[in-house]
Formats: structure tokens, C-alpha cells, sequence
């Protein structure tokens, strides 16, 4: 497998990992779209990724922004997103761990933007069948940062969070900050006027395979990491029995090859905004959806 | 794979599949799946859900209606979706449905054809008794090749008659075979999954058999079945089993 040829997906910045994943006095290997890279953690933050390019090996940039390890293949329009909750004093940061999974990572991004799923997919957790309606809600693309957000969004969730001893009408607020980084706001349980974060870090490695890097900005002092990251993990787990079974598992973007409904309207714009952009990287190509 | 979907194809035994349940099928590349409603009919549609693609062999049967694992949506019998839950209140457009294929159920078989104007179905309206299902690693080619070399000189071994004529007989070219002796006629159906590999669903049509020894010839003829599958797999010939169905090889 060679990297892409895709610039629109090259010029991003990903997350390949946390920064415990990469232990000082460490060499690992990984792969981001497409393209093969060693990642040498000689302690004390000082990371060096290089890209094992066709004439040579090849320097990246790093970042290690949120205590996760950024690179890029390009040359990114922007910096990576702001996320200022970063610096509050009583943000619990749970990282949760690196997941493979065999589907797009737009697939990916587009599952964790949904919420008519959360009964069947997620049952008597972050939803129930008796109460599947999805309201509706507002979504915008924010030109200024180039970043999707869907706002206004409403769901009845039985046990919202490892720390819900009841059920609540959950608020959640969408953001797109790349076309494979996305994360939400939601009602923590234990502190109703704050916002839990969680974050999902999409590596692409090939067009069908990602790497999930699932993180979270708590309000929660009462749960052990432990088992805020194993519901976490629950959580996606359950996503990743649908993800590897979606046909096709790259995202097809011309219109009536799938049929959006009123509640489907983030992915609705995450669609147009990835077109608009030309990503390519997980995208169904058009004569493969001749017939299924 | 176009030339090769044309056509009927047998795709199940009918006790693969129960009522209430579904089951995924790969035919010549393409997905498809089963469901059985609780009314006891047999449906064949496209492996996908409209909305976002879902397989929907992963979704679950209540009624006589088949739900989507991702959102819940559900289908009726006749393919079109009759509720989303995310929007009790809409009545969901008629131009919402899963996709239908022409499908048969017959002689204890799920058949099914893939084309936009099937053909005229099979006929088959013998009393066949679902024996097993086997995977040969190998195209529906050659096992049919190999179906034409058995000699089942034990074939009616349970009755004791060990010196019967094997007559084998294509009752639906490459993917329906009688092979017969004596009264009894073992009943293969050749279904292509890809192509290095075949599904042979067996069954057994044997009118004179009373019910409490159809278990004896189950056994024996899922052997013959295993016994087709190796001979095939390995390219030797279709021996003739031996007289007892211990001795057979599996």
C-alpha cells in the first residue's frame, strides 16, 4: 500500500495515537493513509515521526496538542482545532485507548454524528426504543473556523454516562473540526450546567480501515478511569458491529445511493462539506455502486 | 460476474431458516439475506438497508415485518418500509423499501433469482426431506463434474441392497441433481458463493421410508454429502463408499 494521492485528505492533521501509546525510549510503527510511518519517542515530549517515503525516509511535523500525537502528510490550511475546556482545572482528560476498525473513517465520523441509532444500537443505555424520536435541530457550517456544528440536539437516554443512576433528557452539541476528527458536547449528569466532551479521533489507514481514538474532558469525579473508559469502549464497540457492516463500508456521497430523513441532517452537511472539499480518501467512487 | 447471477438459484435448505429469524447468503459474489416472517413465508432481499446501507441479515424479525439493526427501521413483507422510528409521525413515502428479488420455496429448497425479469421458475414438487448443507472449497463446476462420478453402490445400504444402479440425473442444468437408486433419490442443489467455492445443499426424497428411519439415512447421506465434498476438494475420484456408514469417509 502506497499513501494516497488524495491532497485534500494529505493536507489534514490526524491523531495516531495518545501520548501513552507512544512510551519514551519507544520506536512504533503505524500507517496513515496509506502511507507507512516510524514514530521514536525519546522522552520528555520529544517525538519524531518519519514517513517511509518512495525515495527515502521522509520527516513529519508532530504536534502533541491534548496529549495526543498530531502529524500530517501536507500542508494544512489550518492549525488544529481549539478546544479552551482543555485548560479548565477540574477536566478530567480520559483517553480511551486506540480501536481498529474495518470500515471508512468518514463512516466513522458519520456514526458518531447520529442519534436515531442510540435505541438499537446502544439499548437501555444512551437510548430506549420506547422513546425513539429525534427532534428536530439546527446545523450550520461555521466558515469562519470550516468546522460543522449541529446544535439544539435532544435525546432521551437511559443511563447517559457511567454516572447516571437515572434516566435524562441528554443535550448534545455536534462539532466537525476535519472531515475524520469530530467530537460532541453533552449534559453530564452529575453537573447540569457544564458540558462533557468526547472526542473521536479518526486515523484513516487505509480507504476501509481506521483507527479510532476515542477521547474524553470529563466532569466526573466520582467514576475510576477504568470504568469510564471500558463504557466508552462499550459504547463503540457496539458502533463498530454496525460500521464493518454498512455495504459499502466507503462513504458514498452522490445523492440516491442512500435516503437521509429529517434527524440524518449533520450528515446530510458533513456530506456536502466533504464533496466541497474534494476528499477522496473513503470515498465510494461512483461505478462502484452500480449494483450491490 | 453478470452472465453467471442469471437465472435461479437454490440458496438454503428451507430449515435454515426459521420462522422469526434471518440468514445472510452470499450468491455468486452478491449479498443477500433470507428472512422468515412469523407467518411461516420466506422473503430474499438485497443484504442493504436504503438508509445507510446496514446489512440488514443483522436486523431482527417481529411479526411479519423485518427491523434494521442500525435505526430500527421496518420493512414489511412486501419490501416497502412502513416505519421510522426516529419520526413516529411520518408516513414514510412509498419510494422507501428494501430490495425484493423473485424467490421460491419448494422441495424443502429456497431458491431465488437475481435478474430484473426472471424466468419462469423451477417446478419442483417432490416431498424432500433437508438433509445438510456442505462448503466445497471449489467452483459449482467442478463439483457438479464430480456429482456425475458418484457410485453409490451403498447408496440404499440401510435396506441392505447393496447392488443398485446409480442413475444421476441433471433436473435443472448445474444446479439441481437427482441422483437416484432404487427407490430413493438423493437430491443435491449446487449454489455458488464465489468462485473457488460452492454451497451443496442435500436432501432426500424417499416416499417409502417411514418417518422413524429418515434418522438412519440422514446420517448416511450427509456422509455421501461430506464424502462428494472431500473427493472434489481433493481431485479424486467419487469412490463408492463402503457397506457400512461407519466406514464411509467423511
Amino acid at each position: 500500500m502506497t499513501r494516497t494521492s488524495d491532497s485534500a485528505s494529505l493536507n489534514q492533521w490526524y491523531v495516531i495515537g495518545s501520548l501513552a501509546d507512544y512510551p519514551a525510549g519507544t520506536t512504533r510503527s503505524t500507517r496513515l493513509l496509506g502511507a507507512d510511518l516510524d514514530v521514536k519517542s525519546l522522552g520528555k515530549g520529544n517525538i519524531t515521526i518519519t514517513e517511509r517515503g518512495p525515495v527515502g525516509p521522509r520527516p513529519l511535523p508532530v504536534d502533541l496538542r491534548y496529549d495526543h500525537v498530531w502529524t500530517t502528510l501536507g500542508t494544512p490550511a489550518r492549525d488544529i482545532f481549539d478546544m479552551p475546556e482543555w485548560h479548565e482545572a477540574d477536566r478530567r482528560p480520559v483517553p480511551c485507548g486506540a480501536i481498529r476498525v474495518r470500515a471508512s473513517g468518514l463512516r466513522v465520523v458519520e456514526n458518531f454524528l447520529d442519534l436515531a441509532h442510540f435505541p438499537y444500537v446502544h439499548t437501555d443505555v444512551l437510548g430506549t426504543e420506547s422513546r425513539p424520536e429525534v427532534a428536530r435541530y439546527a446545523v450550520e457550517h461555521r466558515v469562519d473556523v470550516d468546522e460543522i456544528w449541529a446544535t439544539k440536539c435532544e435525546f432521551f437516554q437511559p443511563r447517559a454516562a457511567i454516572s447516571a443512576d437515572a434516566g435524562q433528557i441528554s443535550q448534545y452539541i455536534y462539532r466537525v473540526v476535519s472531515p475524520f476528527n469530530v467530537m460532541l458536547y453533552k449534559t453530564p449528569p452529575t453537573a447540569p450546567d457544564r458540558w462533557d466532551l468526547i472526542a473521536l479521533f479518526v486515523q484513516p489507514v487505509e480507504p476501509d480501515v481506521s483507527i479510532a481514538h476515542p477521547f474524553m474532558m470529563l466532569i466526573d469525579d466520582l467514576s475510576t478511569t477504568t470504568d469510564l473508559v471500558a463504557f466508552q469502549q462499550m459504547i463503540f464497540i457496539q458502533d463498530r458491529i454496525v460500521l464493518e457492516n454498512q455495504r459499502p463500508l466507503l462513504l458514498p456521497l452522490q445523492p440516491g445511493s442512500e435516503t437521509p430523513t429529517r434527524g440524518d441532517l449533520s450528515s446530510v452537511l458533513y456530506r456536502r462539506w466533504l464533496k466541497q472539499k474534494g476528499i477522496a480518501f473513503g470515498v465510494e467512487a461512483p461505478a462502484h455502486l452500480a449494483d450491490a | 460476474m453478470d452472465e453467471s447471477t442469471l437465472g435461479w438459484y437454490p440458496i438454503a435448505l428451507s430449515t435454515a431458516v426459521p420462522p422469526g429469524t434471518t440468514r445472510a447468503v452470499l450468491l455468486a459474489g452478491r449479498e443477500v439475506m433470507i428472512w422468515r416472517d412469523n407467518d411461516g413465508a420466506a422473503h430474499v432481499w438485497q443484504d442493504r438497508c436504503p438508509h445507510r446501507g446496514m446489512r440488514l441479515s443483522l436486523g431482527f424479525v417481529r411479526g411479519n415485518s423485518l427491523n434494521c439493526l442500525y435505526h430500527g427501521w421496518e420493512y414489511g413483507a412486501a419490501s416497502s418500509c412502513v416505519r421510522i422510528p426516529a419520526h413516529p409521525d411520518l408516513e414514510v413515502p412509498s419510494t422507501i423499501h428494501a430490495t425484493a428479488f423473485a424467490m421460491l420455496e419448494a422441495s424443502g429448497l429456497i431458491w431465488v433469482s437475481l435478474d430484473a425479469t426472471p424466468e419462469a421458475p423451477p417446478e419442483l414438487d417432490l416431498h424432500a426431506v433437508p438433509l445438510i448443507s456442505v462448503a466445497v472449497e471449489t467452483s459449482a463446476q467442478s463439483l457438479a463434474n464430480g456429482i456425475f462420478d458418484i457410485r453409490l453402490d451403498s447408496f440404499a445400504a440401510p435396506i441392505g441392497d447393496t447392488d443398485t444402479d446409480t442413475e444421476i440425473e441433471a433436473l435443472r442444468a448445474g444446479r439441481l441433481f437427482a441422483v437416484s437408486a432404487g427407490a430413493e433419490t438423493l437430491l443435491l442443489a449446487l449454489h455458488p458463493v464465489h468462485a473457488g467455492k460452492t454451497m451443496l445443499h442435500a436432501l432426500l426424497h424417499a416416499p417409502d421410508v417411514a418417518d422413524a428411519e429418515l434418522a438412519a439415512r440422514r446420517r448416511h447421506y450427509a456422509a455421501i454429502a461430506r464424502h462428494l465434498r472431500w473427493s472434489v476438494e481433493n481431485g479424486r475420484p467419487v469412490a463408492p463408499l463402503a457397506a457400512s456408514p461407519t466406514e464411509a469417509r467423511l
